[in-house]
C-alpha cells in the first residue's frame, strides 16, 4: 500500500526526496570538511612543538623524575620520544683571529627530532640527523653575518670546534610565545657533553618530547602536572592553550564544532518543515481510507514506512550529493596560490562517521517530525472528505502530548549527540524552544497587528493579509523555519566575523618585529640616527623611556593607603611597575574618564589603567605616591585608560606620566621596530647595532610573527571557507523548505482563479505574504542571533563581543527578498496552469 | 639578574604578535611575573634619615625579587649594621633587570645626600645577555671613579656567568672584577652568589633568584667584605 500511495503522489515525493537530501548532503559536507580541517589544525599545532606532548625543565632530571616519566609513557602508549636540551651559549669563530663571540641559542637534538614538522635548510636540502654527526652544526643565518663566517667553516662551541653544515631556515618546535637573544644553533646530543657546557650552575632547559595516541594526551598531562604539582617539571600536549597562538586554536575548533551543530540544526528544520507540510497534505487521502474501511495504524504504519523509505533514500542521496559537491570544492578554493597550502592538505572526501551522522539524522528527524501530525491520523473523520478542514480537537490527547515528549527527547538527543555533550545539547534545544516561542508569538502579533489591513481595497493586500490568519495558514511553519534559518545562519556569519577581526588584530602586517632593550639615555640620540639612517634598512621605530616605580601610598576618596605596608596588604598594587611618560594615547588605548594632558608640567600627573582603578579603588583625582628609584613623587589621578592588553606592540603601561617631572629620573629607553625585510639585511643590522652600542640588546623575533602569521591565515582561510559553505547550504536548505510550503497554495491559487484573480494579482498576493512573513523570520532571527553570537563570543570563544550591524541588516533584508522570490517562484507553474487542471487534482 | 622577569617584561611591553603569554590581565601588564610581586621596600621614611648612607648599586638580586622587603640582603645588612650599633643607613638601589650600563648611568640618582660606601652588585645582567666583558669593565671601572671622586668608599661584589655561556667568556667575565679590585684599591666580594648559585633549595624557581634562605648567605657574603670597611660614625 505504501508503494502504491507512493506511486500516486510521486511529484511532491519527489520534492520531498529532494528536500531531504539536500537537508543531509549540507549536514555530511560541512561535518567532513570540519573534520578535516580540524584534523589539518592538529597537524599544524602539533609541527609547532613538534610533538604531541613536551615535558620540560629547567634544572637537571632527577633520577626518580625520570622514572616517574617513564613509567607514566608507558602506561598511557607513547609511541616515540626523543630528548632536546636548549641552552644560551657564546659562539666563536674557530680562527682566533676573528674574536668575535655571538650568544646564540644552542640546541642539541637526537636522531629521532622532529617527531612532527620538518626543518627546512636553506638551498633545499633535506634535513637529516646524520647533517649533525661527527661534530655538525646547523646555524641561523644571523650567525654567519655576526662571526663573518660560511658554512664549511668551524665554530667554537665552549672549546670544541663544529663544522657548519647548513642554514636553517626554519624550525619545527621552535617555542612560541618565547624570545630568544640569540640565534639558533642546532648539534647532536652526542657531541654535547663535550663541549663541557653542562655543569654545575649552569643553566639549561631539557626537553622531552613525545609522540603518542590522540586518546592519551590529555590524561598524560593531567597526570604528569599532578605527579610533578611541587617539582620544576612542566608537561604540556600540543593543545595547550597557555599562549595565543593555542588559544586562537581553540576558538577556531570551538567555532568549527558550533557550526557542525547548526547545520544539523539547519538540516533538521528543514527535513521537519518538508515532513509536516508533506503529511498535512496526505488528510484528505487518509480520511478516504479510513472511509474504505482503514483502521489508524494500518494508516499510519502506511505513512510512517514511506517517510521513512523517503526520509532513508533521500540522507543517501544526501550522501552523494555531498561526495560531489566536496569533490568540486578543491578547484574553487585553491585557486590563488597563496591560498593552497591549508585546503591542499585537508583530506576532500567524506568521514564515514559524518555520513552515518548525516543519514540517521535524515531519518530520524522526518520520522520524528512525521509522528506528531500523523497521530492527528486518529481524529481524522471520513466527513473531512465532505466537509473542509478539520474541526479543533476537543479535549487533551495524552497519546499526542506523549509523543510530543518523546520527539523532543529525541531532538535532544540528537543535537547531544552532534555536540558530544548533555549540557550543550541541552542548552540548544533549550535555546531553541525559547526562539521558537517567541518566532510563534511574534506570528500571532503579526496577524493581530495586520489586521486592520484586511479592510483595505487593495485586493492582493486585503488577501495576503488574509492567508496568514486563515485557517491552515502557513505564517508559523515559515516563520518557525525562516527565523531558525535566519538566526543561525546570521549567528554564525558574524561570528565568523567576530573571529576574524580578532585574529587580523594579530596579525597587521606593518607591525613592529624587533626591538631594542636597555638603550641608554646618552645613547637615545645615537641609537635614534642609527635606524633613521636609511643604510640600515630600518622601518617605523620608536624609543619609548622607561623607570621602574612602586606604589607606597594612596590618599583618596575610597583608597586610603598610609604606608607601603598598607599597600603590601593589597597585594599585586605593591610590585614593581615598569612606567612611562609622554602627552598622547596609543592606538590601542582609549580614555575612560577625565582628560588626557597635552604639553609637560611641573605638576606631577598620573593616568592609570581601567583595571587598577577597579581593582584598587583608585579613582579620579585620587594622589597616588611612587617610589622612583628611591625618590617619591604624589601625582594626581586625572586620568583613566582601557589598554588593550592583546594588541600592546607599542607597549602597554598601567602608570603613565604627563611629562615634566620625570624627564630627569634615570631611566633607558626601549624600542619597538621594523627591522630590514631580508633575513641577510637583518642580521647585518644587528651586528652593526651591536658593535656601535654594546650594551643594547636586539631582541628579533619576525621568525614567531612569521609563523603565527602563517598559521593564522590557514585558520583564518578555512574559516571562512566553512562560513561560505554554511551560508550557501544554508539558504539552499531554506529555500527547499520554503518552497515546500506551495502545496498549499496551489488549490487558493486555483480557486482565486477560478473567480477571476489574475495571474499578476495572484503573485502579487504571494509576494506581499510571503514578503512580510520573510521580513519578520529575518528580523527576530538577527536579533536572536545578535544575542547568540553575544553568549558564543563570551562563554565559548572568549573573545570580545563585536556587533556587526551590516551582516544583522543583511540578513533581514536578504531573508525577506529570498523568501518573497521564493514564494513567488515555486508557484509560478501553478499560476501558469489552467485553474480547472489544479483543481482536478486536488 | 633578571632573565625570566626580562622575558616576560619584554614580550608584554611588545605584545609581540599576540603570541606572548597571557597579557590579558592586568596583573601582567607591565610585565612582572605575579611570583615577583612584592618586592624590596623602598625606605620611605629613610629619607628623612640623618644617618650617612650605604648605597647598594645593583639589580634584582639587590632589590630583592620575589622576596619580602624585610628578606632582601640589603635589609639584612641593615640590622647587622644595627646590631653592631655603627649608626649607618642602608639604601637599597637595586633595580630588577639593570645592567652595568644602567647602573651607570642612574649612578648620580642613587648617590644622593651623604653616602659614605657603595656597594657596586651589578653584572648579573650582562652575564645573562651575554654582553661582552670589556663593556662590563669599563662601565663598572666608570662607576668606581666617579665614586671615588667623591670620596666613596666602594665595595665590588663579583659575579660569574653561567658555566653553559663557555670557558672563553665565563672566565674572561670573572676576571673584570679581580682586575677592577687591584687596579682602584677596592675590596672584593669574590661572588654574591657563593654558596647559593645552583644549589636547589637556596634559588626561586627560575633558578636565578636566591630564596629568603639564599638570601641570608648573600649578607652573610657581603658582611663578610663590608665590615671592614665601615667606620662607627
Amino acid at each position: 500500500m505504501a508503494v502504491r500511495e507512493t506511486r500516486a503522489s510521486w511529484r511532491r515525493l519527489l520534492f520531498f526526496f529532494v528536500c531531504i537530501a539536500v537537508g543531509v548532503a549540507a549536514i555530511v559536507a560541512l561535518r567532513s570538511i570540519i573534520q578535516s580541517v580540524r584534523a589539518v589544525f592538529g597537524t599544524e599545532a602539533k609541527s609547532l612543538i613538534a610533538a604531541d606532548v613536551l615535558i620540560s625543565t629547567n634544572r637537571d632530571w632527577t633520577p626518580e623524575a625520570r622514572a616517574t616519566i617513564d613509567r607514566r609513557l608507558s602506561e598511557y602508549g607513547a609511541t616515540a620520544q626523543t630528548e632536546t636540551v636548549e641552552t644560551p651559549t657564546m659562539v666563536r669563530s674557530a680562527d682566533r683571529s676573528r674574536n668575535v663571540a655571538r650568544m646564540s641559542e644552542l640546541r642539541a637534538v637526537g636522531p629521532e627530532f622532529p617527531l612532527y614538522g620538518t626543518l627546512t635548510l636553506q638551498g633545499g636540502a633535506p634535513y637529516n640527523h646524520s647533517l649533525l654527526k661527527g661534530q655538525g652544526v646547523l646555524v641561523r643565518p644571523e650567525l654567519l653575518t655576526a662571526l663573518n663566517v660560511a658554512v664549511g667553516e668551524q665554530v667554537l662551541i665552549g672549546q670544541v670546534p663544529f663544522t657548519i653544515r647548513g642554514v636553517i631556515v626554519d624550525e619545527p618546535g621552535r617555542r612560541v610565545g618565547d624570545f630568544s637573544l640569540g640565534p639558533r644553533v642546532l648539534i647532536d646530543t652526542a657531541d654535547l657533553p663535550a663541549t663541557g657546557l653542562l655543569t654545575f650552575g649552569s643553566r639549561a632547559r631539557h626537553v622531552l618530547l613525545v609522540k603518542m595516541p590522540e586518546s592519551g594526551i590529555d590524561r598524560l598531562v593531567k597526570t604528569l602536572q599532578s605527579d610533578f604539582k611541587e617539582a620544576f617539571i612542566n608537561a604540556r600536549s600540543f593543545r595547550s592553550s597557555d599562549d595565543e597562538i593555542g588559544r586562537d586554536f581553540d576558538r577556531a575548533e570551538n567555532y568549527l564544532s558550533l557550526v557542525g551543530l547548526v547545520i544539523v540544526i539547519l538540516g533538521g528544520i528543514a527535513v521537519s518543515s518538508v515532513t509536516r507540510v508533506f503529511v498535512l497534505q496526505k488528510m484528505h487521502a487518509i480520511a478516504v481510507l479510513k472511509c474504505l474501511g482503514s483502521t489508524s495504524i494500518q494508516i499510519m504504519a502506511i505513512y510512517m514506512l514511506q517517510v521513512m523509505v523517503l526520509g532513508f533514500a533521500g540522507s543517501v542521496l544526501g550522501v552523494g550529493l555531498a561526495r560531489v559537491a566536496i569533490a568540486a570544492i578543491p578547484y574553487y578554493v585553491t585557486m590563488p596560490a597563496a591560498t593552497t597550502s591549508l585546503l591542499a592538505e585537508v583530506h576532500y572526501g567524506i568521514t564515514w562517521s559524518a555520513a552515518l551522522q548525516g543519514i540517521g539524522i535524515g531519518v530520524l528527524v522526518s520520522l520524528l517530525f512525521s509522528v506528531v501530525p500523523l497521530l492527528r491520523v486518529r481524529a481524522v473523520k471520513p466527513s473531512l472528505l465532505l466537509r473542509d478542514e478539520s474541526a479543533a480537537s476537543a479535549g487533551t490527547d495524552w497519546t499526542r502530548i506523549a509523543a510530543l515528549v518523546l520527539v523532543s527527547a529525541g531532538l535532544v538527543a540528537v543535537t547531544a549527540w552532534q555536540a558530544s555533550s548533555l549540557t550543550v545539547g541541552l542548552i540548544v534545544c533549550a535555546g531553541f524552544s525559547a526562539l521558537a516561542i517567541v518566532l510563534m508569538l511574534a506570528g500571532r502579533l503579526l496577524v493581530y497587528v495586520v489586521a486592520p489591513l484586511a479592510n483595505t481595497s487593495s485586493f492582493p493586500l486585503r488577501h495576503a493579509v488574509l492567508h496568514l490568519s486563515r485557517p491552515g495558514n502557513q505564517t508559523r511553519v515559515i516563520l518557525l523555519a525562516v527565523g531558525l534559518g535566519a538566526f543561525f545562519i546570521v549567528g554564525v556569519r558574524t561570528l565568523q566575523s567576530s573571529l576574524l577581526a580578532e585574529f587580523s588584530t594579530e596579525m597587521t602586517a606593518n607591525a613592529p618585529d624587533m626591538f631594542l632593550m636597555d638603550v641608554q639615555r646618552g645613547q637615545a640620540a645615537g641609537v635614534t640616527s642609527f635606524l633613521q639612517d636609511p643604510a640600515h634598512g630600518a622601518g617605523s621605530f620608536r624609543l619609548i623611556p622607561v623607570l621602574r616605580a612602586r606604589v607606597t601610598g594612596v590618599e583618596g576618596r575610597e583608597t586610603q593607603l598610609e604606608s607601603f605596608e598598607d599597600v603590601r596588604a593589597r597585594g599585586s598594587l605593591a610590585r614593581e611597575y615598569t612606567i612611562t611618560y609622554r602627552d598622547r594615547l596609543e592606538p590601542n588605548e582609549e580614555l575612560a574618564e577625565g582628560r588626557f594632558w597635552s604639553g609637560p608640567s611641573t605638576e606631577p600627573e598620573v593616568s592609570i589603567e581601567q583595571g587598577i582603578h577597579e581593582r584598587f579603588q583608585i579613582n579620579m583625582g585620587d594622589t597616588v605616591r611612587f617610589d622612583i628609584l628611591g625618590r617619591r613623587l604624589d601625582a594626581k589621578v586625572t586620568s583613566i585608560r582601557r589598554v588593550d592588553w592583546r594588541d600592546s606592540r607599542n607597549g602597554g603601561f598601567i602608570f603613565v606620566f604627563r611629562p615634566g617631572v620625570l624627564d630627569d629620573a634615570p631611566q633607558m629607553f626601549i624600542s619597538p621596530l621594523k627591522g630590514p625585510v631580508t633575513t641577510a639585511a637583518r642580521a647585518k643590522f644587528q651586528s652593526d647595532l651591536v658593535a656601535q652600542f654594546p650594551n643594547v640588546s636586539v631582541i628579533d623575533f619576525r621568525e614567531i610573527l612569521l609563523t603565527i602569521q602563517d598559521v593564522m591565515s590557514k585558520v583564518t582561510l578555512a574559516i571562512s571557507v566553512v562560513g561560505g559553505l554554511v551560508l550557501f547550504s544554508g539558504a539552499l536548505i531554506l529555500v527547499g523548505a520554503v518552497a515546500m510550503t506551495k502545496f498549499q497554495r496551489v488549490y487558493e491559487a486555483a480557486v482565486f482563479k477560478t473567480l477571476g484573480a489574475n495571474t499578476r494579482t495572484i503573485a502579487r498576493m504571494l509576494l506581499f505574504e510571503y514578503g512580510v512573513l520573510g521580513f519578520l523570520s529575518g528580523a527576530v532571527g538577527s536579533l536572536g542571533a545578535v544575542a547568540l553570537s553575544w553568549g558564543v563570543s563570551r562563554y565559548a570563544l572568549d573573545i570580545p563581543w563585536r556587533f556587526f550591524w551590516m551582516e544583522h541588516l543583511g540578513g533581514v533584508v536578504a531573508t525577506s527578498v529570498l523568501v518573497a522570490a521564493i514564494g513567488v517562484l515555486s508557484s509560478l507553474d501553478v499560476l501558469r496552469e489552467k485553474p480547472l487542471l489544479t483543481l482536478r487534482a486536488e | 639578574m633578571f632573565a625570566g622577569a626580562l622575558a616576560l617584561s619584554l614580550l608584554t611591553v611588545v605584545g609581540c604578535g599576540g603570541s606572548t603569554s597571557s597579557t590579558r590581565s592586568a596583573s601582567s601588564a607591565d610585565g612582572q611575573p605575579p611570583v615577583s610581586a612584592p618586592v624590596a621596600a623602598p625606605e620611605q621614611p629613610a629619607r628623612a634619615d640623618n644617618r650617612p648612607r650605604v648605597v647598594f648599586l645593583g639589580d634584582s638580586i639587590t632589590a630583592g625579587l620575589g622576596l619580602s622587603p624585610e628578606q632582601s640582603y640589603p635589609t639584612l645588612i641593615q640590622q647587622k649594621i644595627d646590631a653592631a650599633s655603627l649608626g649607618y643607613h642602608v639604601v637599597n638601589a637595586g633595580v630588577s633587570g639593570d645592567t652595568s650600563a644602567g647602573g651607570l648611568s642612574r649612578l648620580d640618582w642613587a648617590l644622593d645626600g651623604e653616602v659614605k660606601v657603595m656597594v657596586v652588585a651589578l653584572g648579573g645582567n650582562d652575564g645573562l645577555r651575554g654582553l661582552p666583558p670589556e663593556e662590563l669593565q669599563k662601565n663598572l671601572a666608570t662607576i668606581i671613579e666617579r665614586a671615588q671622586a667623591r670620596t666613596i668608599a666602594v665595595v665590588l661584589a663579583g659575579m660569574e656567568a653561567p658555566p653553559n655561556f663557555g670557558q672563553t667568556y665565563t672566565v674572561s667575565f670573572r676576571r673584570v672584577y679581580a682586575d677592577l679590585a687591584t687596579q682602584y684599591g677596592v675590596p672584593l666580594i669574590p661572588f654574591l652568589l657563593q654558596g647559593v648559585a645552583g644549589i636547589e633549595g637556596l634559588n626561586q624557581r627560575d633558578g636565578i633568584h636566591p630564596t629568603a634562605e639564599g638570601a641570608r648567605t648573600v649578607a652573610d657574603n657581603v658582611w663578610t667584605v663590608l665590615r671592614p670597611t665601615l667606620k662607627k660614625s
